[in-house]
């Protein structure tokens, strides 16, 4: 986020868009809640009748996958009204000129036809953005899960610096990260290009710079595979070991029988893991992981706050914290000891070789986290990104963005979108959520949302058993008949292996970040059987 | 306190602040990035401004009493290396070149201060350490925020 979490409260114009908030980001929702409570315009873009809808100002219901016409078209209209602002534009950004042109390929009638949103309505929420002195843009998953992910990102990016509200209180551009610990896996390296504060593998200074840290030669000087890259290439032999740590593939990757297929190829597969799960019976060695409760160490949450958790249970049996694991298996496999003797040695290590965490210590962040960059130990952190309205580039540069359709459109055999996503109750692929009693009493089994239109057209009513059909697969489960979703759209999560979203979703992938397009496919609705007992329990989905 | 003196002290403050001047003009019109390009232009014209302000603390040394000095040093200058000069550097680079300028600015009048006998010429090189502490200040902000990019 380039804001803090608690701006929000004080936002004036908060414009959430493809983000389920109160469900995925519960304790973040009630900022913008109370935002509201406080007379802030709320304006939610969303393909469905998301909870927070509720508190909105306006609701924009868009098309799945129209986000890079809606928003282009708002941008035109912004500047068609003058409302940008010129000097935000003229002193901090490179392009002004190629972003007024290239948005007047999306006038908001062509827009409108494109994204089904109604031409007034596209020109009131222009005219709110284009008003207000700063507007915050909050989004998620229902942007960067497309194959167009990257460019509904920078689409936004564009409104943002077009609006001038880049680099202010209240305003900017905010992802409301997924987890409470997936910021702090990227700023640790966790990914395929960079060292921990992407530092980047492939520069020779920054690998030279590990190498004597670590007292080490030959480090690898080009990036490694993506996620989705990896699996495939177990297909055709270019991966060999797979070392699974905390993460359910079979599940939450798209495309199950897919997934499966790839897992198989592999010569060897490792899991780590709290409990068993779908991915684990397919691993030839699979190591006991600690939970939370369990180990010392950091989270670093959607706002860079690195926060202290502790060790408050012992680990059951042979678990042991990952730090341990790791320098174990280094130890036999080349002799190499790693020296750590706890979480904190870990956390000092990486501290004293990355650049944004560099004035981080166990010891500042007793009681209240610090928010990165922090390079020193007497800096105090940086709530607030760009105030200075300068990027790391120089000026902020707009890129050109298109309309890209999804991948796979509703058409005579498949006819419904697909969207999936998460539900309040449960969390990701359920390994920990569902050995909760208490949460399946509350919420025991998975739904598909149908909206009353299409659920009359069908014969369907809220409980019946339906079988969800896509090119890649089939579930049978319980329909919800709902006007969260819109008419020739539905939904489901994939938290439950009895009836998983990703059986059905799509395995394609944005170019750039590889992230799968789970949140539109095509998908056919047949009901299976009538209802015997009521779901009222489906209503506890939602919580106002 | 000997006039003579103080006034010297001000002239080399001027003359500091005129090769500063000197090397981001100079710099400015090698690079190729054209931000750059514009942010040494910046810097040579902030260096200008110091240039005046120093003239008037000559003239009239009480003023210098009157700066804001901030309350806290980061030290984000002394924790990041002196970039080489280079005609393609980024934006960063060429903020944390004019960051460490000024922290070597703060430490030589600071050095000034501590080996002046005469208490009112240690408070004059004080005062100007302060006002450097300023600019560092303000370039370290500005660098934190463009220097750690979230880039993979």
């Amino acid at each position: 986020m380039t804001n803090s979490i608690r701006e929000l409260e004080d936002a004036k114009v908060i414009f959430v868009i493809g983000s389920n908030t109160t469900e995925a980001h519960p304790v973040i929702s009630y900022y913008i809640k109370r935002a509201v409570k406080k007379g802030a315009i709320l304006i939610v873009n969303d393909p469905r009748r998301i909870d927070l809808v509720k508190w909105a100002t306006m609701y924009v219901q868009h098309k799945p996958g129209t986000d890079i016409p809606y928003i282009n078209g708002l941008i035109n209209e912004i500047f068609k009204n003058g409302w940008e602002d010129k000097k935000y534009l003229a002193e901090h950004t490179e392009n002004p000129d190629e972003i007024r042109e290239w948005v007047k390929d999306y006038p908001v009638e062509k827009a409108s036809e494109i994204c089904g949103v109604p031409v007034e309505t596209m020109k009131k929420v222009a005219e709110i953005l284009g008003k207000a002195e700063v507007a915050n843009v909050c989004y998620t998953l229902g942007i960067t899960e497309h194959i167009c992910g990257t460019d509904n990102v920078k689409t936004l990016a564009n409104l943002q610096m077009v609006l001038g509200n880049i680099g202010s209180y209240a305003g900017g551009l905010n992802p409301l990260r997924g987890q409470n610990n997936v910021q702090g896996a990227c700023d640790m390296g966790a990914l395929p290009n960079v060292y921990q504060t992407y530092q980047a593998v492939d520069n020779p200074a920054v690998r030279e710079k590990f190498e004597q840290a670590w007292g080490v030669t030959g480090l690898p000087d080009k990036p490694g595979y993506m996620k989705p890259t990896m699996l495939h290439k177990a297909l055709t032999g270019g991966t060999k070991i797979l070392y699974c740590v905390g993460d359910n593939p079979v599940q939450t990757d798209p495309h199950m029988a897919n997934t499966i297929k790839e897992i198989e190829a592999l010569e060897f597969f490792v899991c780590v893991d709290i409990f068993p799960n779908l991915t684990t019976p397919y691993a030839d060695v699979i190591l006991p992981d600690c939970a939370w409760g369990e180990v010392d160490g950091t989270f670093t949450n959607t706002e860079r706050r690195v926060q202290m958790v502790r060790k408050a249970l012992e680990p059951p049996g042979d678990a042991r914290p990952h730090w341990w694991v790791l320098q174990e298996l280094a130890k036999r496999i080349n002799g190499y000891d790693l020296g750590f003797t706890s979480a904190e040695a870990v956390f000092e290590d990486m501290r004293k070789t990355s650049t944004s965490y560099a004035g981080i210590t166990y010891e500042r962040i007793q009681d209240i986290g610090l928010q990165w960059p922090c390079p020193t130990l007497e800096h105090p952190g940086t709530p607030l990104l760009h105030t200075s309205g300068n990027f790391t580039r120089g000026r902020g540069l707009f890129h050109h963005t298109v309309h890209i359709p999804p991948a796979e459109l509703p058409d005579d055999e498949y006819p419904f979108y697909l969207s999936t996503g998460r539900r309040l109750w449960h969390y990701h692929s359920a390994t920990q959520t569902r050995h909760s009693v208490g949460l399946e009493e509350i919420f025991p089994e998975e739904l598909m949302e149908i909206s009353p239109v299409d659920a009359e057209r069908l014969g369907i009513k809220t409980g019946d058993t339906v079988q969800a059909t896509s090119r890649r697969g089939e579930i049978t489960l319980k329909a919800w008949v709902t006007d969260r979703s819109a008419p020739g759209v539905c939904w489901c999560a994939f938290h439950f292996v009895e009836a998983c979203g990703n059986v059905l979703t799509i395995d394609r992938f944005d170019p750039v970040t590889e992230t799968a397009e789970y949140k539109v496919c095509a998908i056919k609705i047949e009901k299976v059987k009538d209802g015997t007992e009521p779901v009222s329990w489906a209503a506890r989905q939602a919580r106002p | 306190m000997d006039k003579t003196m103080l006034e010297k002290i001000f002239s080399d403050a001027i003359e500091r602040e005129i090769e500063s001047f000197e090397f981001y003009q100079t710099v400015s019109q090698r690079v190729t990035n054209q931000d750059v390009k514009r942010t040494f232009e910046e810097l040579a014209q902030e260096e200008l401004g110091h240039k005046a302000l120093l003239t008037r603390f000559r003239e009239d040394p009480d003023l210098l009493t009157k700066i804001n000095i901030p309350s806290q040093d980061y030290k984000v200058a002394e924790a990041t290396e002196l970039p080489k000069f280079d005609i393609n550097m980024k934006p960063a680079d060429a903020i944390a070149l004019a960051m460490k300028k000024e922290e070597e600015a703060v430490k030589f009048y600071r050095g000034m201060a501590a080996i002046s006998q005469d208490e009112e010429i240690k408070k004059q090189f004080e005062y100007l350490a302060g006002m450097e502490l300023g600019h560092k200040t303000r370039l370290e902000n500005v660098f934190v925020e463009i220097g750690y990019p979230e880039v993979f």
